[in-house]
């Protein structure tokens, strides 16, 4: 017989065995302790990963500048006050204010040296128009002037090249007689050598051949036309003319290819360039001098010393009597005479005067002005139905057509409702004619740490953005409807359709569902076949795919169920649409269905633990059955039944695929009705994630942490209800 | 009554019917609503049987219109009912249904490459119809191509269903790699080494994960998952819609699920069990592999293919981040070329779920070939998760360890 010692490990051996079982048992836990780690992890990244998108910054670029509809507004008030002459001719103006005692007005620096005796110039902020106080940009209203032709025109037509050299050459001797500032030689001399490099080298002027034809800008026209005539003393035998139209429709004129040569009292802007590119216009842009724009009085207005910029914006666009900016003034009309529309000069003047005026500050009526000004008719025509602009008339209808409108079968909602008010207005400025667009964002790690980087890359590829700190989830977010413009886009409908989805789904599968549960627990025998199929079904059902039951919903509520579902049935359809069932009503009978089978399972389990004693007593007073279950166990199980329906509506919430199948839409702009088509809060992120753009990946974010703290306020409920029912118990 | 005078009881007949049980009316209602309430659920799954079975019905005995690559040899007025056609193409036999431009007609006889037809037949309208015009047959859809081809674009006459099936079986396994072990580990973690503290702590935890919307982890997939893969394992090789991060993303969702039923069967496995275990000198870990979870087993099996069952049906993760499109591929490429089929984790695929959802987002109309199918791939979709909810209840009922 073997010694038994053998078969088992001893000494070192068995305590290596032990050491090694230990070991393996160690390990494991971790592994096993890892595992569960990683679920918690992920909940963790899942959280910041939202979170992340759902703030950080953004470069936004505006469609229109909202300052420049504050100056558009304002120029336009400034134009039609009484009293008031407006031409882009500047020795008119300077007639106007010569010949009117109380007259003040603008005009180009030229302008005033050439008639300084008849005119008194006035200081702006206490600086006068001087070659220093233009050059270092104290006095406000200084800008450079260009002279501009086209690339074909300057190398085809030799007196064209040979002009704007000596133009370059001698604008510097002559414009400061003529009272314009001087530009800066250096500049001067590299621009005469791009004509060179361009057109090819002097020539000699009398050989020069062609006509020159000038137009444009009335603050440039006493300098070009002196050098055109310079320019003919100096031997050119062409013809030579002059215009003066105004920057803005020289600059359009030019671009059609119908002007010579172009003087601009301002360089041309993007858009306009782009025109002429399309016209195969290819413009040559040469500056040759500054120009001021002088503010200048009737010598008798002797009172006026200086003038800040607040005050020159009462004075041209406020008010009618000098006495009403200082009462120590007379009392006597404010004539005034200002750069007329379309010139350089006029923008010049409005760009600096109202500068320090926001959009936020202006008036119900101004803002009414600039929709007038700046939306298209038709699609101001349908805003003014949905709600009138303004209280009294109208902006983009007419009164005949509007009350035809609202006498209709179909009225517009502006029938009905008062105008809108100047918060309303605002928005719609926003909305309609600004259009902020997000170019570009950033997450919010990205948005902390790497500010400096971000900021410096989007002044690079967004040179027009405005780079700010952004949280998707914002007051705005929760009452916007749902928008194509990332930035205005918003949450209400959803949410809405959300509260009216649940509330349908609700009133159908709680009653039913408890109902069944009664049944199953109360009454059924639960050893009868047909009642253990029912049971089992039950359980069935609830492994069912949730894509299943919205193509059960599609073909019963959508379709079958037509008249009911879509509304027909209580007349709530117009006439003349078609029915169509994919509805609120559709939606919430859908989820009723797919959470029928939790609701009665958690349910029954709530009457399960409702104990027997409770209905022998009841029994045992005579109550029926029903009499027993409705006084006695019921209320013993509702906390237990209600914790299991708001857990079960919190699936409901959250369920996307089956409204999807049903027919749920995007674009949902109003709030639904139980009879409209819908959208959820949980479609609503479908959709956004899918879209390619960045931005709406932020607003899904925004979205999300909205969906889940309606998710975590029905749980926390849950919990509640479920803690303080079973301590009093 | 207090003030009533007192009776000696008389046992006569009356009396001893006003002590029956009393039929009342309205118990009898109540009864029959609440009844009628255990029923809608029974006929909600009939709903679904019958709705998925007629209209898969519809999808398989609808006629759709093939390329015959003949046409027609001469012009052919609205009364002419025989006609020349081309020689090219396939033939013809005697009582198909053939299409020329919007018109219907039956072949009535087939003479060499004359057709002999009658004409605007299912209310089309007869028209006038010139030479060369194609002239397509019909055809069912085909039973055995749904289930063995390769391509599914329905409205290409491709109507094979296994692109679908294969990525669905794709993200099922992958989201079982991540969800089973997982699951599993955390369930063995929080029944047998867990303090009640770190239990009362991480079960809620699994409770919010269990809770979060699915759409939600697709956006998670979308914008976390796939971005996190390129970068740390596969660069430029990663598709931006890809089956591997909506399967991972599945697999986490499914966590919960797993390690909730699982938990549930070992926490049901006696105590003393375990003691024994110990006293026969085990360790915790060799009580909790060798002893508890084979005790556990049909619990814990049932928790996996519950899973499946899950994992086939989920449908928004994939809808967002597993891509539009089924990748059809052929057969012969499965194994020799596996990177341009449904196989390829790293590429884009639709599985079944995707798809319904897709086809059905836009404004479906009723009727089309798109409309029935989904509805064919939902009857599918239908059977694999019921017959997998019934092996599940089956192993529970059959293969528990019933300890006393």
């Amino acid at each position: 017989m073997e010694n038994p010692e053998n078969l088992y490990p001893v000494d070192e051996e068995l305590q290596k065995f032990i050491d090694y079982r230990k070991r393996s048992g160690t390990i494991w836990r971790g592994v096993f302790l890892m595992s569960l780690f990683v679920a918690i992890l992920v909940l963790i990244v899942l959280m910041l990963n939202i979170i992340n998108d759902a703030f950080g910054l953004v470069a936004l670029e505006n469609e229109v500048d909202p300052h420049s509809l504050v100056t558009g507004y304002q120029e336009n008030t400034m134009v039609s006050m009484p009293n008031t002459f407006a031409s882009t001719n500047h020795a008119a103006l300077a007639a106007v204010i010569q010949q009117n005692e109380t007259g003040i007005g603008f005009v180009g620096h030229a302008h005033y040296q050439t008639n300084a005796d008849d005119l008194r110039l006035i200081a702006v902020d206490g600086q006068f128009p001087t070659a220093e106080t233009v050059a270092d940009g104290s006095y406000p209203f200084a800008r450079p002037l260009y002279i501009y032709t086209a690339l074909d025109t300057l190398q085809s037509e030799p007196a064209v090249a040979g002009y704007f050299r000596f133009y370059l050459e001698n604008a510097n001797n002559s414009g400061g007689e003529l009272g314009y500032f001087l530009a800066d030689e250096t500049l001067m001399a590299d621009q005469i050598n791009l004509i060179d490099t361009l057109a090819g080298g002097p020539q000699a002027l009398d050989s020069l051949g062609g006509n020159l034809a000038l137009s444009g800008s009335s603050s440039l026209y006493p300098l070009s036309r002196q050098m055109l005539l310079d320019f003919r003393q100096a031997g050119f035998g062409g013809d030579i003319s002059i215009e003066q139209i105004g920057s803005e429709a020289g600059i359009e004129a030019f671009c059609r290819g119908d002007i010579q040569v172009l003087n601009a009292s301002r360089p041309m802007t993007v858009a306009e360039a782009a025109t002429c590119q399309r016209n195969r216009v290819n413009p040559v842009e040469i500056a040759v001098g500054l120009d001021a724009l002088a503010i200048v009085s009737h010598p008798s207005l002797d009172f006026l010393e200086s003038v800040s910029l607040k005050e020159m914006g009462q004075i041209f666009a406020a008010m009618n009597y000098w006495d009403e900016i200082d009462p120590s003034y007379p009392v006597e009309p404010i004539v005034r005479a200002v750069p007329g529309e379309g010139s350089g000069s006029l923008e010049l003047l409005s760009g600096s005067m109202f500068s320090t005026i926001g959009l936020e500050n202006l008036s119900g009526a101004a803002y009414a002005e600039i929709i007038r000004e700046n939306l298209g008719r038709g699609r101001g025509r349908a805003l003014e139905r949905d709600q009138r602009f303004l209280a009294e008339g109208f902006i983009f209808d007419s009164q005949t057509a509007f009350n035809g409108a609202c006498a209709s079968a179909e009225p517009p909602t502006g029938c009905a409702q008062p105008a809108r008010d100047r918060d309303n207005l605002l928005d719609l400025i926003e909305q309609e004619i600004i259009v902020p667009q997000i170019q570009q964002t950033w997450p919010l790690y990205d948005s902390i740490f790497n500010r400096q980087a971000i900021v410096a890359e989007a002044s690079r590829k967004y040179p027009d953005a405005i780079v700010e700190f952004k949280s998707w989830l914002n007051p705005d977010f929760l009452v916007n409807p749902q928008s194509s413009e990332a930035e205005l886009a918003g949450v209400r409908t959803a949410i809405w359709g959300t509260v009216m989805v649940v509330a349908t789904t609700f009133l159908f599968s709680f009653p039913v569902g408890v109902g069944a549960a009664i049944y199953l627990e109360e009454y059924a025998d639960s050893t009868k076949w047909y009642n253990k199929i029912i049971q089992t079904n039950i359980s069935n059902l609830a492994g069912v795919p949730s894509i299943i039951y919205g193509m059960l919903g599609l073909t019963v509520f959508v379709r079958l169920l037509l008249p009911l579902t879509s509304g027909e049935m209580f007349g709530r359809v117009a006439e003349g649409t078609d029915p169509s069932g994919r509805t609120v009503i559709s939606a919430g009978l859908t989820l009723g269905l797919l959470i029928l089978p939790i609701i009665i399972i958690n349910a029954q389990e709530a009457l399960r633990a409702v104990p027997n004693s409770m209905r022998r007593a009841g029994m045992g007073l005579g109550a029926t059955k029903w009499q027993t279950t409705w006084s006695h166990v019921l209320p013993a199980a509702l906390p237990g039944i209600l914790t299991g329906t708001i857990l079960a509506m919190s699936r409901a919430v959250g369920e996307t695929a089956p409204l999807i199948v049903v027919g749920a839409s995007t674009v949902i702009r109003t709030d639904p009705t139980f009879f409209s088509r819908f959208t959820v809060l949980p479609i609503q992120i479908f959709q956004w994630t899918s879209r390619p753009q960045p931005e709406f990946q932020n607003l899904a974010a925004a979205a999300i942490i909205v969906l889940l703290l309606i998710l975590l306020t029905l749980n926390a409920s849950a919990v509640i209800l479920r803690n303080r029912y079973s301590t009093s118990s | 009554m207090i003030n009533s005078p007192v009776h000696d009881i008389d046992l006569t007949e009356d009396v001893a019917l006003s002590l029956r049980k009393k039929t009342k009316w309205h118990e009898t209602l109540i009864q029959g609503a609440l009844v009628a309430c255990g029923i809608l659920s029974v006929f909600t799954t009939i709903g679904i049987v019958v709705i998925l079975l007629n209209e898969s019905i519809s999808f398989f005995t609808r006629e759709v219109f093939e390329i015959t690559n003949k046409s027609i040899a001469t012009d052919i007025g609205p009364a002419d009912t025989t006609f020349e056609t081309t020689a090219s193409g396939s033939t013809l036999v005697v009582g198909q249904i053939v299409r020329v431009d919007d018109e219907l007609m039956e072949v009535l006889a087939v003479d060499g490459l004359s057709l002999t037809v009658e004409r605007g037949i299912q209310g089309t309208e007869v028209s006038f119809h010139t030479a060369d015009e194609e002239i397509e047959k019909s055809v069912r859809v085909p039973f055995r191509e749904v289930f063995t081809g390769s391509r599914w674009q329905p409205r290409l006459q491709q109507f094979g269903m296994w692109p679908l099936i294969l990525s669905t079986l794709m993200i099922s396994v992958i989201s079982m790699i991540v969800a089973l072990p997982l699951g599993l580990a955390s369930a063995i973690y929080l029944s047998e080494y867990a303090s009640n503290r770190t239990r009362s702590i991480v079960k809620p935890i699994l409770e919010v994960l269990a809770g979060i919307p699915t759409v939600v982890y697709g956006y998670f997939a979308l914008t976390f998952m796939t971005p996190f893969l390129e970068r740390a394992f596969f660069g430029d090789n990663i598709q931006v819609f890809n089956t591997l991060s909506a399967g991972i993303v599945v697999g986490v969702l499914i966590i919960p699920l797993v390690s909730s039923m699982s938990e549930d069967a070992l926490h049901a496995v006696p105590q003393s069990l375990r003691n024994a275990s110990y006293g026969l000198g085990a360790t915790k870990l060799e009580t909790a592999l060798r002893v508890v979870l084979p005790a556990a087993l049909s619990g814990v099996t049932a928790a996996f293919v519950v899973a499946i069952s899950r994992a086939i049906g989920e449908t928004m993760v994939v809808a967002v981040a597993a891509g539009a499109g089924p990748r059809n591929f052929e057969w012969s490429q499965v194994f020799t070329n596996y990177g341009e089929t449904p196989l390829n984790p790293l590429q884009s695929a639709e599985t079944m779920t995707g798809h319904i959802v897709r086809i059905s987002g836009g404004d479906l109309s009723y009727n089309s070939i798109d409309y029935n199918s989904i509805f064919a791939i939902g009857l599918v979709l239908f059977l694999i998760t019921l017959t997998l909810n019934i092996i599940s209840r089956r192993i529970v009922e059959r293969f528990r360890e019933v300890y006393d």
